[in-house]
């Protein structure tokens, strides 16, 4: 009997410490993609938005932010850019967000009624619109090309007819285009 | 001793009835939006088929599954009659109710909002209604498998409570807590709008609610999976389980860690703060732990059957699997699958990898491939070992089963891993037809023609099991003997109190729940200003 | 094993358990709330109480932004779904009587002889919003302006009420005989155009878009022109103009021409 109990408790003990180690192993694993995930976002800028800011969907045209005429990209005085958007069933506005390559990009939107989504395919600008709340993403283009920017969450039945566009133009034309004030689009273009 | 076999082969009867059709629907759906479909004139029937089948194969299917197999692990696991079997009955026919309910506004074309009803769209009351009443079924299994659990204790005080049950109750609290946050939504949110008492919703506070279900619910479908890993395959492949005590702590993470992390689903969402994403990113990163502890376990269980069975060497004994055993082919075919969408499922949880394939198809093919792939096989694995023991027949044909499991393994990885790639490519999700003609997402189109054989081939695999499991209904007469679970390489005689119970895991889920979502929460209940219009969807 | 065994600091996987949680916890708090924020040399904060309220998601009403002045008027209505969601049975009848001095132009039924728009069963946020920016100037016409310029809110709410309650116009596209042109039934996705029907009621209605089934094709046809040139701009945020900028000539005639079918035994005012 003693063997026997000896035997097992041995081998319950080798088999104790394989399970151990390896959840040793599988914890460094884990923790160093934790590390990896923090270090990638700090050096790329790709980390979540820093505030959480309010809106009221169904005023955007009256007052504030999302006016119309206040929609589209501008150039600010240090250079960098801050394009404002809307989504809405079923179309951005501005449907044709025109911005300037090697420069970093400001994108705030929000959403005037469901849910929606925007996604600049083939880069990771991807947030959602939800409405109430006020979207930013970071974004920079090395450069310049034209690029579908669909939306990407259901927000009704005409969902599949919401695409718009992003075209990234060089830089020296988009800041004479600015020049004269005003917000950029290249709607109609 | 399996008593109450009606109510556990109601269970699966619906559960896979209902499986069936919302698995004919998905075939449809991958068609209809495929290059090799037209556009539908209609695209509303694209949403309505979309609703059904998430609100099926999400709320009804794998509950039922988990509910009947509950009830056949109890029974059978503690050697006890079910207690409370008249309860048991209601919860069934609450779900069936539930269902009827839910689906009649969904085929009217009344509730096309999705499964993820994401406010402020808004359907009709009684499909909210519908899968209010589905959870509250179901919420009387949990209570059933906690009293059931407890009056063995009380006739086996102190004893080592057998893991097959110490799991299943496991996966029933982790279900009762998580789904705390849809009924919240549920009835604080969207039905007193639904039914015209409130015109305003907080379309935030809705999607951090159901962020609180989202993740932990596919653990709860996910338990009837790894309990299949741990207590059934070693068993039916002739091994034993590694280590006892390595697959309780297994569960127990889940319990504790699979909560509180749900807003990796907000992840790209403007209403969360960044400190609480980060939070729920490194304890996401956590359970991925109980998942790389399984494989390990379940390898090395499987390694013992080979080598049992004369398997040599470092790879070889791989060999010598009981590879004509159905049961072997769902557990391998399970874990690749289970292998690409863990993948997957890491880039996800990385908010910078999110990034790129947020919302993307790329997360369509993720939770088919891993739910519908590695979680489901092994429910089809599940209903073939426990039918005979239910029908009392024998499950003849062994080569049709393999050739089913077979077909669902390459349905699957045809359907979803052309999926993945086009979700790298952009594509978004949710849309009823795409213009494959423009140069722009050409590119696409023969990824997704592929997808969409690749749903040809799961629905056939499925119409398979079904034929499988209706013929054992009629098949020779067979004593399978009492219905047994595999037994661990060091069977333990005393186990520690915190790995018998399930007391302080729960404790930690809930203390957990209240850090990571209390505060979101409560931030913007107690919000003035975040309210939205309701936008009632299909007003004509 | 009771409770008592359990919740001790005697027992190892209580202690180890409550322990590591705890300790994850407060190292994944400091990083998040503290240590990330400040990390990011893009993002200003006032002070560490500054990060913290914005990493826990504490809202906060965007700093006030000078914007460009609006060159021209635009919509001020504010639409949701409760707009005029419950009219009572006097403001029908008010707007009844109001409406005799609209029948001149849209006929005594709501339905129009000419070119100027039918009324009958046309949503009331629509009538609401049109006679509101006739009325403010964000849309101007020579006839409808001085007309709109003279009514109260009631006016304008019974007005929208009773149209709203007469039988509208159904949808009448016999095939083969009148084609349904692909801009209608399926919009254009990759130029951003969804099917008009998910807007304009024949799939779903969204709030303020109007019923179109029967409607003047001279009308549309003008309409969608206007949108395309951002000559008419009271569309909130330019929702129509995205849609009418991206359709073609041929397809603004198409979509008209498809709307404007009526059934033949439709009553129209007499001469």
């Amino acid at each position: 009997m003693s063997t026997q109990d000896t035997h097992e408790s041995v081998s319950a003990e080798v088999a104790a410490r394989v399970e151990r180690r390896w959840a040793t192993i599988a914890v460094i694993i884990i923790v160093m993609m934790a590390l990896l995930a923090a270090f990638a976002g700090i050096h790329r800028a790709t980390m979540p938005q820093p505030r959480v800011e309010i809106t009221d969907p169904s005023r955007l045209h009256l007052s504030g932010e999302f006016v119309e005429s206040n929609l589209g990209s501008v150039l600010e005085a240090n250079g960098n850019v801050t394009v404002r958007a809307i989504g809405q069933q079923y179309s951005f506005t501005p449907a044709c967000i025109v911005v300037p390559a090697d420069t970093p990009i400001t994108l705030r939107a929000t959403s005037a009624d469901v849910v929606h989504g925007i996604l600049i395919q083939g880069t990771n600008v991807n947030t959602m619109l939800v409405p109430g709340y006020i979207s930013e993403q970071l974004m920079r283009f090395t450069k310049t090309g034209d690029y579908l920017m669909p939306c990407q969450e259901f927000c009704s039945f005409g969902h599949e007819g919401m695409w718009g566009k992003v075209k990234v133009i060089d830089k020296t034309e988009f800041a004479n285009r600015a020049k004269g004030g005003g917000r950029l689009s290249c709607v109609g273009q | 001793m399996l008593v109450n076999r009606k109510l556990i082969l109601a269970h699966f009867w619906l559960a896979f009835a209902v499986f069936g059709i919302a698995l004919t629907l998905g075939a449809w759906q991958m068609f209809i939006r495929s290059p090799i479909g037209t556009w539908l004139s209609n695209p509303e029937l694209y949403y309505r088929s979309l609703t059904a089948h998430g609100t099926v194969m999400g709320y009804v299917f794998p509950t039922l599954v988990a509910m009947g197999f509950g009830y056949a692990i109890s029974e059978s696991a503690l050697q006890q009659r079910l207690v409370g079997v008249r309860w048991a009955w209601t919860g069934f026919w609450l779900i069936v109710a539930g269902s009827v309910m839910a689906v009649i506004p969904i085929a009217l074309g009344r509730a096309s909002v999705l499964y993820t009803f994401y406010p402020p769209l808004i359907g009709n009351v009684f499909y909210y209604l519908g899968v209010v009443l589905v959870v509250v079924g179901s919420w009387i299994w949990v209570a059933l498998m906690s009293i059931n659990l407890r009056v063995w204790r009380k006739a086996n005080p102190g004893a080592p409570v057998p893991l097959a049950m110490f799991a299943n109750v496991a996966g029933s609290y982790l279900w009762a807590w998580t789904a705390v946050g849809a009924a919240l939504e549920l009835l604080l949110q969207i039905i007193p709008v639904a039914a015209g008492l409130k015109n305003t919703i907080d379309a935030g506070l809705a999607r951090i609610f159901f962020s609180w279900t989202l993740h932990a619910i596919v653990y709860f479908w996910l338990m009837p999976t790894y309990i299949a890993y741990y207590t059934i395959v070693p068993r039916a492949i002739g091994g034993r389980v590694y280590s006892d005590s390595m697959a309780r702590i297994s569960f127990i993470l889940f319990l504790v860690v699979a909560m509180p992390i749900g807003m990796h689903h907000t992840f790209a969402d403007p209403q969360v703060g960044a400190g609480f994403k980060f939070i729920h990113s490194a304890f996401t990163a956590l359970v991925a732990l109980p998942t790389l502890l399984t494989v390990f376990t379940i390898c090395a269980s499987v390694e013992i059957a080979a080598r049992l069975r004369g398997g040599r060497g470092l790879f070889g004994w791989i060999k010598a699997l009981p590879w004509d055993n159905p049961m072997m082919l769902a557990l391998a075919f399970s874990f690749v699958m289970l292998g690409f969408g863990g993948a997957g499922g890491l880039i996800n949880m990385s908010y910078q990898l999110d990034a790129s394939i947020h919302n993307t198809q790329w997360i369509t093919g993720h939770f088919h491939l891993i739910f519908g792939g590695a979680i489901v096989i092994m429910y089809f694995a599940i209903a073939y070992d426990l039918w005979p023991h239910l029908t009392g027949r024998e499950l003849i044909d062994v080569r049709l089963m393999r050739t089913q499991l077979w077909l669902w393994f390459i349905g699957m990885i045809v359907t979803t891993f052309p999926w993945h790639w086009v979700g790298i490519l952009g594509m978004p999700r949710r849309m009823a037809y795409f213009d494959f003609g423009d140069p722009a997402i050409a590119p696409q189109a023969l990824s997704v023609t592929f997808s969409a054989i690749g749903g040809f081939i799961l629905l056939a695999s499925g119409i398979m099991f079904i034929v499988i499991l209706a013929r054992g209904m009629r098949a020779p007469q067979v004593d399978a003997g009492p219905y047994r679970f595999a037994l661990a390489v060091h069977e333990p005689r005393t186990v520690p109190v915190a790995l018998n119970t399930h007391a302080l895991w729960v404790a930690l889920m809930i203390a957990l729940t209240l850090t990571n979502y209390g505060y979101p929460i409560l931030n913007l209940a107690l919000s003035s200003g975040t309210s939205v219009p309701a936008v009632y969807v299909g007003a004509q | 094993m009771s409770a008592r065994d359990l919740f001790t600091f005697s027992n190892p996987h209580f202690t180890r358990g409550v322990g590591i949680t705890a300790a994850i916890l407060v190292v994944t708090a400091i990083a998040g709330f503290i240590v990330l924020p400040f990390a990011q040399p893009w993002v200003q904060f006032a002070n560490v109480w500054d990060a913290i309220c914005s990493a826990a998601g504490v809202p906060q009403r965007a700093a006030s932004v000078t914007a460009p002045d609006q060159t021209k008027r635009l919509s001020e209505v504010v639409l949701t779904s409760n707009t005029l969601s419950r009219p009572s049975q006097e403001a029908i009848g008010r707007g009844a009587t109001l409406a005799q001095r609209c029948a001149i132009c849209h006929g005594p039924t709501g339905i129009s002889r000419a070119d100027s728009p039918n009324l009958a069963g046309q949503y009331a946020a629509v009538i609401y919003k049109e006679l509101h920016d006739f009325r403010s100037g964000a849309r101007s016409n020579a006839v409808m302006s001085p007309f709109a310029v003279n009514l109260s809110d009631q006016e304008i709410a019974d007005l929208s009420n009773y149209y709203a309650y007469l039988p509208r116009l159904p949808a009448y596209h016999p095939t083969p005989q009148l084609p349904k042109p692909n801009i209608v039934i399926y919009g254009a996705p990759m130029r951003g155009i969804a099917p008009c029907g998910s807007c304009h009621g024949s799939l779903d209605n969204k709030t303020g878009s109007p019923w179109l089934e029967g409607q003047s094709e001279a009308y549309m046809k003008a309409q969608l022109q206007a949108f395309a040139s951002g000559e008419r701009r009271n569309d909130i945020s330019q929702q129509m103009r995205n849609i009418a900028r991206a359709m073609t000539p041929q397809e603004i005639e198409q979509a008209a021409a498809y709307y404007a079918s009526q059934p033949p035994d439709v009553v129209k005012a007499v001469d």
